[in-house]
């Protein structure tokens, strides 16, 4: 999974642009300031280094397991840069596979969550998982989760990603 | 003796069969494998009273005598076993030649349509009768082909599920709770007298604004459920052009259909499930079958004895199958409308918290 930003004169002067492992044939490019999420096909990405008017500045890759317990499928990696060893943090997808409705699968959510933090307290780990609530409606996103809200979602885990680092080195 | 006279008798029927070649009409190889079960069968019977026999000489040798009459009795018993078993064996060789025990007559290409006779794990032979086919009564006698297999079935059913005629008493569970007091409430507005298929679909989505209720005769089901996207589709602008497409031509189709052919129910609560229900027979209100799946499942695999991919919708199906041999039980022809209410109160499934389970 990749994230670029890249410089443009006029408009929004950075994009976030996101490639999934379960949809290779897929590119996605978001804007988070103007809520803007674009999916295209993956041979965009060829068509931007043709074009040279975009430069990648910071990639961030997220790489880990996926585990299936029951109708719960389970993401985990670590989030490292490019160029660097440093992990950056651990991102965890939670997907309930049966039903894609958000709202009707919020309370099995809730209670999964409940159930792994119980199980998390007790060992005692260093760092705790925060989940950030996103308004997909923002973005034109509807109830029926597709990849598009993936993307999103890991759009602000980017942000945050970078502003931690950026926090840090500042 | 008839031990030994009987074996005579099996072994030249065995030599008169090597001689006979693959080049016999299919109707007589299905005679002859009949025979041969029945042949069988003797064999097994007579193996089964000489094992008792030898259980009685053993019985006898250990009380103290001085004879040697137990002596004889085992070498006599031994020798007969040992004969009945050789005759079962050449009697089953001859069977799996022809296909009895595997289904290899169906793969050779002259058999004019016929099979040979089935003996399945559990012993139960199943065989089919056949009529005489010349060329242009081949739809005749497949549909006495389908009348008599689906007699065959019948009798399978009811020597394996004896309780499904005579109704089934069984303990009612919560969800039961839920459903039977719904079934309270609305018997005290009118009178049930739910006893057509559109009487009882009306009645439920005024009691239930939230669900879809469609019907289908089977082969209309079919089409459906092929044509909904299947679990792998994630886009769901892609999906839903054909879909709506299909769905508006089963629609117009769905109008045309006799309510006597009506075979299966779909109740679709948009985003939570989908139930199948199917009715047997086509055009009645008696349910014999129920399964839920998971609304973005497509494929033919969903029907009314189909399981869904996922554990959550499993378990329901298993929960329903309780339900409906409950509501059977009753006997009083109201099953598939007490059933239909029951699918509809797992309309909160997501939502309301398990009330009967511990809390960790």
């Amino acid at each position: 999974m990749l994230k670029d930003q890249a410089n443009q004169l006029e408009f929004p002067r950075d994009f976030l642009g996101i490639s999934l492992a379960d949809q290779p044939n897929k590119y996605y490019f978001i804007i988070r300031t103007q809520r803007i999420v674009l999916e295209a096909d993956s041979s965009i990405q060829l068509i931007m280094e043709k074009l040279q008017s975009y430069k990648s500045k910071v990639a961030l890759y997220f790489d880990g397991f996926q585990y299936q317990l029951g109708d719960f499928r389970l993401r985990v990696g670590k989030v490292v840069p490019t160029h660097s060893e440093n992990v950056r943090g651990i991102v965890m997808e939670v997907e309930y596979l049966p039903i894609s409705s958000m709202e009707k699968a919020q309370k099995v959510m809730e209670e999964f969550l409940e159930i792994w933090n119980e199980a998390l307290a007790k060992r005692s780990l260093p760092g705790k998982f925060v989940n950030i609530d996103l308004n997909f409606g923002e973005f034109g996103l509807g109830d029926i989760y597709t990849p598009q809200h993936t993307a999103v979602r890991y759009a602000l885990v980017m942000a945050h990603m970078i502003a931690t680092v950026q926090a840090v080195r500042g | 003796m008839q031990t030994l006279h009987q074996s005579q008798l099996l072994q030249n029927p065995a030599e008169a069969a090597n001689n006979q070649s693959e080049s016999d009409a299919p109707p007589k190889q299905v005679a002859q494998a009949m025979e041969r079960l029945n042949q069988a069968a003797r064999v097994i019977a007579d193996i089964r009273l000489g094992a008792d026999r030898i259980l009685e000489a053993m019985f006898v040798a250990s009380q103290p005598r001085h004879t040697d009459m137990p002596l004889q009795l085992f070498l006599r018993e031994d020798a007969s076993m040992r004969q009945h078993l050789q005759d079962l064996r050449l009697i089953g060789k001859k069977l799996e030649e022809s296909g009895v025990l595997t289904e290899s007559l169906r793969s050779r290409s002259n058999s004019w349509g016929l099979h040979m006779p089935l003996v399945c794990p559990d012993g139960a032979v199943v065989a089919y009768a056949w009529k005489r086919q010349l060329a242009g009564q081949a739809g005749a006698s497949a549909v006495d082909r389908t009348r008599l297999a689906l007699k065959a079935f019948t009798d399978q059913k009811r020597r394996f599920f004896p309780h499904i005629d005579d109704g089934l008493k069984m303990e009612p569970s919560s969800k039961k709770h839920r459903a039977s007091h719904l079934l309270l409430e609305n018997g005290r507005e009118e009178p049930v007298d739910y006893k057509t298929l559109p009487d009882i679909q009306s009645r439920l989505e005024k009691l239930v604004p939230s669900v879809k209720v469609s019907t289908y005769g089977r082969l209309n089901w079919l089409k459906r459920a092929n044509s909904l996207p299947g679990s792998g589709s994630d886009d769901p602008t892609e999906a839903s052009k054909p879909i709506f497409q299909s769905s508006s031509k089963l629609r117009s189709g769905l109008q045309t259909e006799v309510v006597d052919k009506i075979a299966v129910i779909e109740l679709s609560f948009p985003s939570l499930f989908r139930a199948i229900v199917s009715l047997s027979p086509a055009g009645s209100v008696d349910p014999d079958a129920v399964a839920f799946f998971s609304p973005d499942e497509g494929g033919s695999y969903l029907h009314a004895r189909g399981f869904s991919v996922y554990h959550v919708y499993k378990h329901i199906t298993e929960h329903a199958a309780t339900a409906l041999q409950y509501f059977l039980g009753f006997g009083t022809g109201t099953a598939l409308y007490s059933l239909l209410l029951w699918i509809c109160s797992f309309e909160s499934v997501f939502s309301k918290p398990c009330t009967y389970a511990d809390s960790p």
